[in-house]
């Protein structure tokens, strides 16, 4: 039972990945400060482990919290705890976050350890539970965007069997490049850290799923299953570029024909997936004792001087990490945290990446359309278009429209909860209505009345 | 710099698509039958199809300053019920009178129902019952574009222009086609299928609406659902009574030619403010008004069903919404 490369549903925006899939990774000077969230991960948040004025190292866990699904956080830099204080969160609004001073005498950027890998690499030589326990010490999430802890995806949970291992490295949202480069440039440190993965979750299988936008990454990774001679079976697996093909539900229908029930996790049917950021994030936690204080940041869009990927530590605010890029050009009409179809647009540049932010993307008034821009919405004139390019075959404008006139009720009937957020409606939408917006504040009206009643 | 920056909910690109551009599309598509109708009718085409457009586009501007909206004219949603209404009309129809369905059609069915999108019947299928209903003898009076075979009964020659003359399907309905060979048959199928013949404006000739219906689906504006059940469901039904007994019912193509089969089946059932939301209630929509308008051709007591049919499945798109959900992706949750 195998997938046909594909899913039914889905749209083709412009990919736009040519502003910065050229350019190699760059590590980017130590900011001044870093703000690290204590939430950047789906699960309970972190308490600080330090306090004001307290000296930190790179590396050193400054908060954490006694949950199973939760994740630490670490400093990303030599510094000075400056305050532990409230700070914009992209998703939730404000979040607790320790801000750090960096040591100015002691302030090199860390740099990727992608040489440190290679084809010899001996998975062997680590047992499952030090795999999982390094995952865990060592703060991981999915890089992907979601950021659920890595340790409960990966560590076997014998109600919950599983035996394969799904590689995403679709990247179909547009614009960003980070896993991209990241495929192309640590090829090696991924294939470390999708081995170790597969070690610690006892899968047997390995499948690697890249969109056939990309074929230089496929080439790199076909070659790289190739040299290896591994128990398990593992084989790269091209896709159609189509969006969101990366969306973890999609990725699995694409690849194995399976579909995870509504509501249901990849586990129940014996699969675990992966991004290849998170991958290479494993090698590093596992073999080099490194927790997850550095990732690959895609600052890109027309509006930026200097698009690229970016070495980023996360805690640095976007405002600087856009003044390392050159700056805004006079034309920004938008600045997102992360990619044009999910990212959310933040107005407060003083935002710290987290780490699931994939990138940066600023964007020009034409970039956004004009209807779009001008927030000019028409009637929906039923056409069916939101229907057809629904991933998960729901009803957007039904539902949108339920939540526009206050019934949640119906909107839940029409499986409100089932909705993936992709933003494949309101892109397709000719009447430009913001469904995906609509469906999202009815969800969150939703746990608002399920908290008050609980 | 920052006072520029926007922040709205993701996503932040979207498609070029806009209700306007899928109006043109349907406009577009429209041109070969409004051309047909030039060739066929001349001048009486222009002037109808002219009152029409003026009359839909005036109207939905007066209820735009009426209720102090800003103006709506143009999404061109009003043209496209105008050339569809003026294409259903019969060409001695005058002037006047398609003026006052053209204003019937925005003003009654459209923009009291809520505007664009908020209507429940076509807007230019219920302006036609509301003509048929006001002027009877008006909209079933036929002129004849050309030459009729005088060998079909019922049809006499033709020398002028002006002339009034039964149309195929009245021909088909009150004949008894004892004497139709095969020959006779076979002409008047090639004039159904060119357009020479007696009919509603943009209804007699099927190449022209084939041509524009397969420019939508091309252009993607329309799916298959609805015009291919529409047909199918008919032709099936009118296959029924052509084996049980050729000599007193029409063969299923002639059916499917004739009358405003097509420009029904392609672009009005497929309306979609009027026709449900899903695929699978899309193909229940389709065969419904297949059916009817067969229902209505060959036990009803008038020739022509489409727009009774159109009218008849539109007050049923909600229901049939409702029965046919989308099953999501991963199946229906068994929690709830």
């Amino acid at each position: 039972m195998a997938g046909t490369g594909s899913f039914l549903g889905g749209v083709h925006p412009p990919e736009g990945k040519q502003y910065s899939e050229h350019q190699a990774i760059e590590v980017v000077p130590t900011p001044k400060q870093v703000m690290v969230l204590l939430s950047q991960h789906l699960g309970k948040p972190c308490e600080p482990k330090v306090a004001k004025k307290d000296k930190v190292t790179a590396g050193q866990m400054i908060g954490s919290v006694e949950a199973f699904v939760s994740a630490p956080v670490h400093s990303p830099v030599n510094g000075t705890v400056k305050d532990i204080t409230l700070a914009p969160h992209p998703v939730i609004g404000r979040t607790m976050a320790i801000a750090i001073d960096t040591d100015p005498a002691d302030n090199t950027p860390k740099r990727p350890a992608a040489e440190r890998f290679g084809r010899d690499f001996r998975p062997e030589q680590y047992t499952a539970q030090q795999i999982c326990e390094a995952i865990a010490q060592g703060g991981l999430v999915g890089m992907g965007g979601a950021g659920f802890p890595t340790r409960v995806k990966v560590e076997p949970n014998p109600a919950m069997p599983k035996d394969t291992l799904v590689i995403n490295g679709c990247e179909c949202e547009p614009f960003i490049t980070c896993d991209y480069r990241v495929m192309l440039e640590w090829t090696w440190q991924v294939m470390a850290g999708i081995r170790l993965a597969a070690r610690a979750s006892g899968c047997s299988k390995v499948l690697i799923g890249i969109e056939v936008n990309k074929p230089d990454a496929i080439r790199v990774f076909e070659q790289a299953a190739a040299e290896l001679k591994d128990a398990f079976k593992m084989q790269v697996v091209p896709l159609r570029t189509k969006y969101p093909q990366g969306g973890e539900r999609q990725l699995i229908t694409s690849i194995l024909g399976k579909q995870v029930a509504t509501g249901g996790i990849p586990p129940a049917i014996g699969i675990c997936v992966l991004n290849v950021a998170t991958c290479a994030a494993i090698a590093e936690a596992v073999v080099l004792n490194q927790p997850l204080t550095h990732r690959v940041v895609t600052v890109t869009g027309r509006a930026i001087a200097r698009p690229g990927n970016y070495y980023v530590p996360v805690g640095m605010s976007v405002a600087d990490l856009i003044e390392h890029c050159g700056g805004l050009t006079e034309t920004a009409a938008k600045v997102i945290f992360g990619g044009p179809m999910m990212g959310p647009a933040i107005a407060d540049l003083s935002q710290p990446i987290t780490k699931t932010s994939g990138a940066v993307t600023l964007l020009t008034a034409e970039d956004v359309t004009r209807a779009k821009f001008e927030k000019r919405q028409t009637a929906c004139i039923r056409c069916g278009r939101c229907l057809a390019a629904c991933p998960e075959h729901l009803n957007p404008t039904r539902i949108a429209h339920a939540i526009k006139y206050g019934r949640l009720d119906v909107a839940e009937n029409y499986y409100m909860a089932a909705c993936i957020e992709c933003g494949c409606c309101s892109y397709v939408c000719p009447a430009n209505i913001e469904l995906t917006g609509y469906i999202k504040t009815g969800k969150l009206q939703k746990a608002r009345a399920a908290k008050k009643l609980g | 710099m920052l006072s520029k920056i926007t922040v709205t909910p993701a996503p932040h690109i979207s498609s070029k698509l806009s209700t306007q551009t899928i109006m043109l599309d349907v406009i577009i598509a429209l041109t070969p039958a409004i051309g047909a109708a030039v060739i066929f009718f001349h001048d009486r085409a222009l002037v109808l199809i002219g009152s029409c457009v003026l009359a839909c586009l005036w109207t939905e501007r007066i209820c735009n300053w009426i209720r102090k909206q800003p103006s709506t004219i143009g999404d061109l949603s009003a043209v496209v019920t105008g050339i569809i209404l003026a294409l259903s009309l019969p060409p001695a129809m005058p002037w006047w009178a398609a003026v006052m369905g053209g204003a019937f059609a925005i003003a009654i069915v459209k923009v009291l129902f809520g505007g664009l999108g908020g209507n429940i019947f076509n807007p230019a299928m219920a302006a036609r019952a509301f003509l048929t209903a006001c002027f009877g003898v008006l909209m079933t009076t036929w002129t004849a574009p050309a030459t009729i075979d005088a060998a079909m009964p019922q049809m006499g020659p033709m020398q002028t222009e002006a002339i009034t003359q039964a149309t195929p399907l009245a021909w088909a309905k009150m004949a008894v086609k004892k004497e139709t060979s095969t020959e006779t048959l076979k002409a008047q199928l090639s004039k159904t299928f060119w357009g020479n013949e007696g009919g509603c404006l943009g209804e007699t000739s099927a190449l022209a609406l084939l041509v524009g219906g397969a420019y939508l689906l091309w252009r993607k504006t329309i799916t298959w659902h609805i015009p291919l059940t529409v047909l199918a469901a008919a032709a099936a039904f009118s296959a029924v009574f052509y084996f049980i007994d050729p000599s007193r019912y029409a063969n299923p193509l002639f059916h499917i030619l004739s009358g405003g089969m097509l420009l029904g089946a392609l672009f009005i059932a497929t309306d979609p403010v009027t026709a449900p939301l899903t695929s699978k209630g899309m193909l229940v929509f389709g065969a419904g008004v297949g059916a009817l308008i067969m229902l209505i051709r060959i036990i009803g007591e008038y020739p022509e069903g489409v727009m009774y049919a159109v009218l008849v499945m539109n007050a049923l798109a909600p229901l049939i919404d409702r029965a046919f959900k989308m099953v999501p992706a991963g199946g229906i949750p068994n929690v709830k």
